[in-house]
């Protein structure tokens, strides 16, 4: 029996690239496991008594039919993209940070207690302060994680998730004691100074955090896949005891990418503030953190995935309250769906690598 | 003392959920099993037992049928794993959605949107004759309902049955060194999927025992984080069933305090007192790790042709 007290420590990261399957294999198996979730689910839909096909035409169709579904479906995936790469960072590095939810939340409070208390200031200071104190915020919730981990060998894991439910406080306080708006009914803040707004395009609107967003997007997977620091953060995912000897500090990479993903996740919960609430309203989060997961997982670690899963994730959370309305089947049925792709690609795999071992 | 009595008793009713899902965590994990699903299985089992008691006769069924629910999910992680060699945490992390996305979509299903949700009768006390009249222990422990007494005898068993058997000591060689547990004739993978099937019964059932004694009735939030909870009790009781038991109680403790302190109009904002045992977990952590140990090979699959 050991005495270490990190647990599978050496566990090689799950989701990097796979041996032996190239791209065309690879869209295929995604391909083959969303049409299995979808004749899955539609089974289960039909045997509650509902038709799967009007269930499917109203997810589908949403996002599709009207501006208005378009941008609401824009609006989700930004929160969303950037929670999975939140997941997806140190997932590269075998750390699996589910502490998203709580580095979002206080990541919003911070950019919520800024733009309430500078109020007057004007646009070009407030705003990027809004913004920059949520990325502080959210990477410094995720560093008591890191150090958690660093120091005293607490499983990350164990950390960031008792973080968020310790987060959940620490919102309800700031909504409902400190900076309370009487007149809304649920624990919600005052609204942010109009300068720590982020600026609305078009017509119906569309706030400018998505372009932030697909920034932050791009510039993860150059990071990742071209710069020293991405380098290091794959080689310790890959193979640790290789990457400690030629030279990566393993423990400063893993705190690291812990760090950075939060600071993501901290300024998803800016964008939330500045540009969809401009308040702090408890439960604004939604299940951002599990979703954040699953695109991760799907998008199995690759940065460069993660957006475009996240689209489709988008399309089908969207999807689902319309669902809900028109074919009357609850919404929770999407998250099974999304459940059922993550397992069938799984499974792909391993009939993946039995066909090229049989073909060979 | 008449303040003392009755807080001990609640918090010997708080320990269930954790001990439950707690031994269940170690029992997988001590084949070498790392369920992280815990908290989802908790809410399928409140959901699952909550409406089989309402819709078709009692808590015994519904606890039954719960556990055969959370054991199905404990099996199908074993084997996947053993037999497929798929990520322990990804498939963990799938379970745990497709349970979140079940537990809420049957309470859809079978309720629909009420106003005032149905409620079930919460388990009756049994009073343990003789023991039950010493006075103060009598009614902090033998004053309970069915389920705490079976958190107790669950949790003796597996002390027993770990380290007083040869099929515990063949269970321990599969968790800390599977190809000398293989060499010796021992079936890993169907060690591993019996205890991760095991395992999931046990969390559904501390899911199915909260809407039986707290609310009478499943939400969303009733879980509240009870699932993450037993994962760290697990940990810092060194995947121990006797250190376990203890732990729970400290878990108990920290969450009935909570509510005490909220109920009694202390000076502090309820939302901080809400936030300790989150924190008193973290605490604990941080120095109790030093100490606990955690079988070898936890999390990671078998691989009868690999080198280690």
């Amino acid at each position: 029996m050991t005495t270490t007290a990190t647990p599978p420590a050496t566990t090689p990261s799950p989701t990097t690239t796979r041996r032996g399957a190239g791209l065309t294999q690879t869209l295929l198996s995604y391909v083959i496991a969303v049409l299995l979730a979808f004749v899955v689910s539609g089974i289960v839909i039909a045997l509650l008594g509902h038709s799967p096909i009007e269930a499917f035409r109203a997810i589908v169709t949403t996002s599709f039919k009207s501006s208005f579904g378009l941008i609401e479906t824009v609006h989700k995936w930004v929160p969303l993209v950037l929670l999975a790469l939140a997941f997806t960072i140190p997932l590269a590095a075998g750390k699996y940070n589910i502490g998203g939810e709580g580095q979002l939340l206080v990541g919003a409070t911070a950019s919520a207690a800024v733009g309430i208390t500078m109020k007057d200031s004007p646009m070009v200071v407030l705003l990027p302060l809004v913004l920059l104190v949520g990325v502080l915020a959210g990477g410094v919730y995720a560093w008591i994680a890191a150090w958690l981990m660093d120091r005293f060998g607490v499983n990350e894991i164990l950390s960031t998730v008792l973080l968020n439910f310790v987060s959940f406080g620490i919102v309800d306080y700031v909504a409902s004691e400190v900076w309370s708006d009487p007149a809304a009914g649920h624990p919600t803040t005052v609204p942010i100074g109009e300068g720590g707004l982020l600026p609305l395009i078009g017509a119906p609107p569309l706030h400018s955090g998505v372009f932030l967003a697909l920034l932050v997007s791009v510039a993860t997977v150059v990071v990742m896949r071209r710069t020293v620091p991405g380098y290091e953060l794959r080689a310790v995912g890959t193979n640790p005891r290789a990457a400690a000897v030629h030279g990566v500090r393993i423990g400063r990479v893993a705190v690291g990418s812990l760090v950075v993903g939060g600071a993501l996740a901290g300024f998803a919960g800016a964008i939330e503030v500045a540009g969809v609430h401009g308040k702090l309203i408890e439960g604004m989060q939604s299940n951002y953190l599990l979703l954040g997961i699953i695109i991760g997982l799907i998008a199995r670690g690759n940065a460069l995935a993660v957006p475009f899963v996240a689209f489709g994730i988008a399309v089908l959370e969207v999807g689902a309250s319309a669902m809900q309305r028109s074919a009357d089947v609850p919404m929770e049925m999407v998250l099974i769906v999304e459940a059922l792709i993550l397992l069938f690609l799984l499974f792909s795999d391993v009939v993946g690598a039995r066909l090229r071992r049989s073909s060979r | 003392m008449n303040e003392v009595v009755p807080f001990l008793q609640l918090v010997v009713t708080a320990m269930v959920p954790f001990i439950l899902a707690a031994q269940g965590t170690m029992l997988a994990g001590r084949a070498g099993v790392f369920n992280v699903a815990q908290e989802g299985l908790m809410m399928l089992g409140a959901s699952v037992g909550f409406l089989v008691s309402l819709k078709m006769g009692g808590n015994p069924m519904g606890l039954l049928v719960a556990a055969l629910v959370g054991a199905a999910f404990g099996w199908f992680l074993g084997w996947v794993t053993t037999r497929f060699r798929l990520d322990q945490f990804v498939i963990g992390l799938a379970l745990f959605f497709a349970a979140v996305g079940i537990a809420s979509l049957l309470y859809k299903v079978v309720i629909g949107v009420t106003l005032t949700p149905p409620l079930i009768d919460t388990l009756p006390d049994i009073k343990i004759p003789v023991l039950s009249e010493i006075p103060g222990v009598g009614q902090i422990l033998f004053t309970q309902d069915a389920m705490v007494y079976f958190a107790f005898l669950v949790s003796g068993f597996l002390y027993w049955m770990l380290y007083r058997t040869n099929l515990g000591l063949k269970l321990r060689s599969v968790g800390e060194n599977p190809k000398a547990a293989d060499s010796l004739g021992v079936s890993v993978a169907r060690t591993r999927i019996w205890c991760s099937t095991a395992g999931g019964a046990l969390m559904a059932l501390a899911g199915a025992y909260l809407p039986m004694t707290y609310t009478g009735t499943y939400t969303e939030g009733i879980v509240a984080g009870r699932g993450w909870l037993a994962i760290a009790l697990a940990f810092f009781g060194g995947w121990r069933p006797q250190y376990i038991l203890a732990g729970s109680a400290f878990f108990a403790g920290m969450e009935v305090l909570a509510l005490r302190v909220q109920v009694g109009g202390v000076d502090i904002p309820h939302q901080f007192i809400s936030m300790l045992p989150y924190v008193a977990t973290l605490l604990v952590m941080m120095f109790a790790l030093r100490w606990a140990s955690v079988p070898a090979f936890l999390g990671r699959n078998y691989d009868r042709e690999s080198r280690h």
